[in-house]
């Protein structure tokens, strides 16, 4: 099935070394803005020197710049991943994980956790604590996937107006637990909670981009195999059986990859919409409706679409930040009247 | 040898309506319309044969195997089907949607040449790099067609099951591609199973004739002059023939 790609292992290869290029090119970019000036000296001082002899700005970089950048590209990327699965599972351009409420799903698992879980006061070692969140998210966001498919494909299968109309029942559901929750909440964890609501990558470090790094490569190692059977689910599931793909098991894994992904996005960032949306739109655009090409160029759109976002949401209101999500919404909302727009013949 | 495709007694029921019991036998290179009024069961008895349905009472042996024991990949090597409908989303291209006929086969290096030639086939070889989602009905109906040749281009001996594929298109296109449908299953002793409209069509170009009317199959006859009392029976309507010199004898239907 190799024929249709660019064309040979050296095509391959440009395209990637491109890409890699263009992201260094696009991070050293970015790290020129903020409140702390950082110049080409700093960058190579990163790469001869040792930790001990860092300058204020090289701090700033090391530690806080470079890091926020890395883990807005990574979660855009994510996001994208996420979007673009989303949208082959459900046949769907409007598919999105934050619009058909997965994100919402997962965020209010997450403050069903803080607020109510706290109050029990389960004693958990410290290393545990850290993935109650994502673990608390990743249910979250499974839970509203496997109703999605149940209800939509139940209701009105195969209409996209039908899923959205879920999607939008999941939110209302979600947010009303998301505000019991913040009407119980001590004034502590109603902070906590404004951040999932809203959407920020402040809370980037290092260990958390070694945990995406593995996510991403746990996911490339299966979705490899995923993406080329991925294009039968256009066909339709009756088709896709008749050419010997078992399209249940297929969905299955493919869902609990957008629940690992939105799951891990918004226990880190919070609900960060649009992005999902957005990336492998302008995906299919760009290159064609294959989703070999889809899923890759969906990650890479969604890292820099997030990157920028991000670039602009720390940057505008210095020393202050502006949630990210503020952005990615005023950027996707005008993009997805915009896109159901275009296919309003499907939805009617 | 043993029968392609057995069913006995299979019956469904849809809603509040029953289907069945539809009994037949399917030998190896075998070519037989299903005809029937609009509505009668054509399509359900052709999803049986295809999986899309599952009956509830009933055995289904395919190869002499009952068809649950199939894995679907090797089951999707014997067995093609086209779909009365079938949509395709995000505008994937024409030779991809073919290229997608042979997605369960691990290593599949000729495939660009089957592509083509499959596309040749059915006279779709220059939609190739159009997206689906801009293509006519009847040009749809090619690209599908295109995919099931694709699908059992190197099998031999399997099943090809085809809906209204002749809907969409004109004439010369609808005797080209059956045709062409014919040809494919001879050449691989494919059995070819279609539901069809055109009586004439049906007598015709195939072997054996399934009639189904109300849900039933009201009979399976050899296809030729001495079926059209059976087939006046099944439409309703009087059948008048009429002989051309150098033409096989022509069917024409009038209201009783």
């Amino acid at each position: 099935m190799a024929f249709f790609l660019p064309s040979s292992v050296v095509g391959k290869t440009l395209v990637s070394f491109l890409s890699l290029l263009f992201f260094f090119l696009l991070v050293f970019f970015c790290s020129q803005f903020g409140a702390v000036n950082i110049n080409l000296n700093d960058w190579l001082s990163l790469v001869t020197n040792s930790e001990q002899s860092q300058s204020g700005s090289q701090y700033v970089l090391w530690h806080l710049r470079l890091p926020r950048i890395l883990f807005a590209i990574c979660i855009g990327a994510a996001l994208g991943l996420s979007g673009a699965l989303t949208q082959g599972l459900f046949r769907n351009p409007l598919a999105d994980p934050g619009l058909l409420g997965v994100s919402a799903g997962a965020a209010c698992a997450v403050a069903v956790g803080i607020v109510i879980f706290a109050d029990l006061n389960i004693r958990l070692p410290a290393e545990w604590r850290f993935w109650v969140t994502p673990v608390m998210a990743f249910f979250g966001a499974i839970s509203v996937c496997f109703i999605l498919d149940r209800v939509a494909r139940w209701i009105t299968p195969d209409s996209i107006a039908g899923l959205l109309l879920t999607g939008i029942a999941l939110n209302a559901l979600a947010a009303a637990v998301i505000g019991l929750c913040t009407y119980l909440a001590t004034d502590e964890q109603l902070r906590n909670l404004t951040f999932w609501t809203m959407g920020s990558l402040s809370g980037s470090n290092w260990m958390l981009i070694i945990a995406i790094g593995v996510l991403f490569i746990l996911a490339w190692w299966r979705l490899r195999k995923l993406v080329k059977v991925m294009n039968v689910f256009a066909l339709g599931q009756s088709v896709a059986t008749h050419v010997g793909v078992d399209i249940s098991r297929l969905r299955m894994e493919i869902t609990i990859w957008v629940a690992l992904l939105s799951g891990f996005a918004v226990s880190w960032c919070g609900m960060i919409g649009f992005v999902g949306l957005i990336a492998p739109n302008f995906a299919r655009a760009w290159l064609g409706g294959d989703q070999r090409r889809v899923i890759p160029a969906s990650m890479f759109l969604g890292g820099v679409l997030l990157l920028f976002a991000d670039t602009f949401a720390r940057t505008m209101a210095i020393p202050a930040e502006v949630p990210v999500g503020i952005f990615t919404a005023l950027l996707g909302a005008p993009f997805f009247i915009l896109l159901l727009r275009s296919s309003r013949r499907q939805i009617s | 040898m043993d029968k392609l495709c057995k069913l006995r007694g299979l019956n469904l029921r849809l809603g509040t309506k029953g289907l069945g019991p539809f009994s037949l036998e399917i030998a190896q290179g075998e070519r037989i319309a299903i005809l029937g009024p609009s509505g009668a069961g054509k399509t359900t008895l052709l999803k049986l044969l295809s999986g899309d349905l599952k009956s509830h009472w009933g055995t289904y042996h395919f190869k002499g195997k009952v068809i649950q024991g199939w894995p679907l990949s090797e089951l999707s090597r014997s067995r093609a089907a086209l779909p009365q409908f079938a949509d395709v989303s995000f505008g994937l291209l024409a030779k991809l949607v073919i290229a997608l006929g042979r997605i369960s086969i691990a290593g599949d290096s000729d495939i660009g040449e089957i592509i083509e030639q499959a596309a040749r086939l059915s006279r779709c070889e220059h939609l190739l790099d159009r997206g689906f989602d801009t293509l006519s009905g009847g040009e749809k109906a090619r690209v599908h067609l295109a995919r099931i040749f694709a699908q059992l281009w190197d099998e031999r001996g399997g099943l090809i099951l085809v809906d209204e594929p002749l809907a969409s298109l004109d004439p010369g296109l609808q005797i080209e591609l059956l045709s062409s449908m014919k040809q494919y299953a001879f050449n691989r002793n494919h059995a070819l199973v279609a539901i069809l409209h055109d009586i004439n069509q049906a007598m015709q170009n195939f072997e054996r004739l399934i009639l189904v009317k109300d849900g039933k199959m009201m009979g399976d006859i050899p296809s030729g002059v001495q079926a059209v009392p059976d087939l006046e029976g099944l439409y309703g309507v009087r059948l008048d023939m009429v002989n051309i010199a150098g033409l096989p004898p022509l069917v024409f239907p009038r209201a009783r």
